[in-house]
């Protein structure tokens, strides 16, 4: 686990479309508005675009909230088996995740204004989830959508 | 290669037809005409995209193969990647029809029926795997807003099973439906069904069950009625505490 | 309330004041709007409040909280809170996600809004 994050936490930049660093507020809203686009460009339907951009949204504030700074960084993928894929990666040096488990379940939550549900409903809205984090290093939450067939 | 060496070759290739000889005299006239680089590309990428469509792969190939044989000052080096070039276009555009054609079977697998003013019916076939149920999901939900819809009839006669991940994805879609301020009339489930949701812990408690097609109607109607009457109530009150909007109001 | 605090601009129709969004809600405007409603619910002593979403792209689980939040607080003084115009897309990401709007009546437009008000 702790070889994992390291690496992706020194995942290079230059290998995505779009990197969004997080320091203020208004960077959300920013890195939303960057997923959105990439996953329009990448032909998905309107609901998967947004879904797309609502795990972005979540991604980021818990950057905001919880690390202060850090990067979301995005990039399309043409050439994946399953067809074209868009994926993302949420990297901070915050102060880390005790329990990944715990906080894959519905309603847990260390902050006072929050149901504790953004990093359960990542995994939901996303073909794919997975959270490499260490107290006292960071997190690193990777996911990825692909276009529906249908 | 001269105007009379691409009509001896135009011959030789026995084509099949008018259209195919128009594309290769083009072609070749175009080979002929001695320009290079990007003209060249130009003049003849409208005729060989032509006549790979007319043609395919190995037809196309075949004869290419002859007309090299036969001109020996044939650009075939500058040809080659414009030709790998037209094969992916091709290919994509036979990608986007395959789409288009998967899309219109999954939408003629689940119709949105309308089956009375403001009631909209989903009769659901087949198994409810991932792809199909959710683009069917989303045509659902734009039915819903673009009509206005009251009350969404969902009929699932027509599925065999219902497990953990269809009864979650149904529960999703009603969820949904009701987000939207419409209601969620069940219908259809057979005593198998029933009995493994119960033993699943889905209980669609969310949404009106009824027995039938004929009794979803019915109660999709008094629901109807429910609103009508709540809405005339409202406005009354709003016509007495308002009198000069009364008259917009009460008229029914 | 003074105009220049309003975050967004309200308009009354009978017992109801009628809310569209169409700003990005962020901490700092969503604590105002809170306010902002609150005053002007005790003001006007109206009945409902219908929160217009239609222009509303994304309703992430921070924004729903607010809405729920916002909600419970009209509900103390009286008042019910009826969201409506949630768009196809945003209904379906909330489903997903499991997130309930706690608190709402949702209707499908005003006219369905006005009519859950009383
Ligand atoms: N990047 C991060 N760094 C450190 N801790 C994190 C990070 N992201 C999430 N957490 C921890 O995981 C918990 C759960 O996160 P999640 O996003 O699921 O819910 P939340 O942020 O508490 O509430 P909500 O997202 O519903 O507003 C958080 O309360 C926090 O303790
Ligand atoms: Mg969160």
């Amino acid at each position: 686990m702790d070889g994992k994050l390291r690496e992706l936490l020194d995942i290079s930049e230059n290998d995505f479309d779009v990197v969004v660093r997080i320091t203020r507020e208004e960077d959300i809203a920013i890195a939303r508005q960057m997923a959105k686009q990439l996953a329009q460009e990448l032909g998905f339907s309107l609901a998967d675009v947004t879904k797309v951009a609502t795990a972005v949204s979540e991604l980021a504030r818990n950057i905001y909230r919880y690390a202060q700074t850090g990067k979301i960084m995005i990039r399309k993928r043409l050439e994946e088996s399953g067809g074209p894929t868009i994926q993302v990666v949420a990297a901070d040096r915050g102060p880390g995740i005790e329990s990944v488990d715990r906080v894959l379940a519905r309603g847990y939550t260390t902050h006072e204004r929050s149901l504790g549900i953004g990093l359960p409903g990542v995994r939901r809205l996303m073909d794919f989830c997975e959270i490499a984090s260490k107290v006292g290093t960071g997190t690193v939450v990777r996911v990825e959508k692909r276009r529906r067939k249908f | 290669m001269d105007n009379n060496q691409v009509e001896m070759l135009v011959e030789e290739l026995e084509v099949g037809n008018k259209h195919e000889e128009k594309l290769w005299r083009k072609l070749l006239l175009g080979v002929a005409s001695g320009a290079t680089g990007n003209d060249l590309r130009e003049t003849i990428r409208e005729p060989l995209f032509g006549l790979l469509h007319e043609l395919g792969e190995t037809a196309l190939g075949a004869k290419l193969k002859l007309v090299i044989e036969r001109t020996p000052t044939f650009p075939t080096a500058e040809l080659l990647p414009l030709i790998l070039e037209l094969c992916g276009e091709l290919r994509h555009d036979s990608e986007q029809a395959v789409r288009g054609l998967e899309r219109m079977l999954s939408e003629l697998a689940t119709p949105i029926v309308r089956i009375w003013a403001e009631v909209l019916l989903v009769p659901l076939i087949g198994g409810l795997d991932s792809d199909r149920a959710q683009g069917m999901a989303e045509r659902l939900l734009e039915r819903v807003s673009t009509t206005r819809a009251k009350v969404v009839v969902v009929d699932v006669t027509g599925v065999p099973t219902i497990d953990t991940a269809a009864g979650g994805f149904l529960i999703e879609t009603f969820s949904a439906v009701k987000l939207l301020g419409a209601e969620v009339i069940l219908t259809g489930l057979k005593p198998e069904i029933a009995h493994t949701l119960v033993k699943l812990g889905i209980d669609f408690r969310m949404v009106a069950i009824a027995r039938d097609l004929e009794d979803a109607l019915r109660q999709a109607i008094a629901m109807i009625e429910e609103e009508r009457s709540r809405q005339r109530k409202t406005a009354w009150v709003r016509g007495s505490n308002f009198p000069s909007e009364g008259g917009e109001h009460d008229g029914i | 309330m003074a105009f220049k605090d309003r975050v967004v601009p309200t308009i009354r129709i009978g017992d109801a004041l009628l809310v569209p969004i169409q700003i990005d809600l962020d901490d700092k405007t969503v604590e105002r709007l809170q306010t902002q409603l609150l005053e002007e619910i005790q003001e006007h002593r109206v009945r409902a409040v219908i929160l217009d979403v239609r222009m509303v792209e994304v309703i992430d689980s921070y924004i729903s909280y607010t809405l729920s939040e916002t909600a419970a607080m009209a509900h103390l003084m009286g008042c019910r809170t009826v969201i409506c115009g949630i768009q196809p897309p945003v209904a379906l990401t909330l489903a997903q996600m499991g997130i309930e709007l706690q608190g709402f009546l949702v209707a499908r437009d005003l006219e369905h809004a006005m009519g859950l008000v009383y």
